[in-house]
């Protein structure tokens, strides 16, 4: 994320806990909501943002004492996400390979999870993971404010 | 603002069960909710309706044990339904795919 229009940045470092993937949350929607995006697309992003940091809570740590970084990238008129652990038991490389929703299986071939990284990738506008074995993992994401990439074109 | 704390109303009319669930419905709150859900769900002679008006998010996990859920019944035979689904969740669910599997008694 070298963009030159990030102006300000906040950080927020949690246990890797469930318990803690709402205080996310509500972080994301103040700066979000300082930055104008309307209703639906903090929705999107709480989900986005919660998926990446569940990840971290489920697969990152063996033991209890992990931490999650989450850092806010606040530009103008989008919004990265940083999601970083430093874990070392997230199946990354297989996770993100379940990019499909249920669209086109049955009931029988559903299987719950896996869904995570598909919503990521749906509801974000660029989705990178970086996980590199032993060090942890990096889930960085961007979503720009819909009426700004519209009076783009 | 505040967190909205996860929380289900039970309302039961013979073999009619209604959950209405409250709040966030996201990993925290997903062990909770899955062994509130089990006995409920296992019992195939009811009739079981989630009310979903009051819930304010969803997350993979809760969409997971939705699923799980039409899976037990779909193999029980009983029936399911979802109802009044927000808007936001709605979304959702159409991204996923899981909404083909959900069925409303309305």
């Amino acid at each position: 994320m070298t963009d030159s229009k990030i102006q300000q940045q906040v950080r927020l470092t949690l246990p890797a806990q469930a318990d803690y993937v709402d205080l996310v949350r509500l972080t994301l929607y103040g700066i979000a909501s300082k930055i104008g995006f309307c209703y639906e697309e903090i929705e999107d992003m709480k989900v986005a943002v919660s998926e990446a940091c569940n990840n971290a809570v489920l697969y990152a740590y063996n033991q209890d004492g992990g931490m999650v970084d989450i850092v806010f990238d606040i530009g103008s008129n989008e919004l990265g996400l940083t999601i970083r652990d430093e874990g070392s038991s997230f199946r990354a490389e297989q996770e993100t390979q379940e990019l499909l929703g249920w669209h086109d299986k049955s009931i029988d071939e559903v299987e719950a999870g896996g869904l995570g990284f598909y919503l990521m990738q749906a509801l974000m506008d660029e989705v990178e993971v970086v996980s590199i074995e032993g060090r942890g993992t990096e889930v960085r994401m961007k979503k720009r404010i819909q009426q700004f990439s519209e009076e783009l074109r | 603002m505040s967190t909205n704390h996860f929380a289900v109303v039970t309302h039961q009319d013979g073999q009619q069960i209604t959950i209405q669930l409250q709040g966030d419905l996201d990993l925290a709150a997903s062990g909770e909710f899955r062994s509130f859900m089990e006995p409920l769900v296992t019992d195939s002679t009811n009739q079981l309706t989630l009310d979903l008006s009051k819930l304010t998010y969803i997350d993979s996990t809760g969409i997971g044990i939705l699923i799980s859920i039409v899976k037990v019944r779909k193999a029980a035979e009983a029936p399911f339904f979802v109802e009044h689904i927000p808007s936001q969740v709605q979304k959702l669910f159409d991204m996923t795919g899981i909404s083909k599997f959900l069925t409303s008694s309305q």
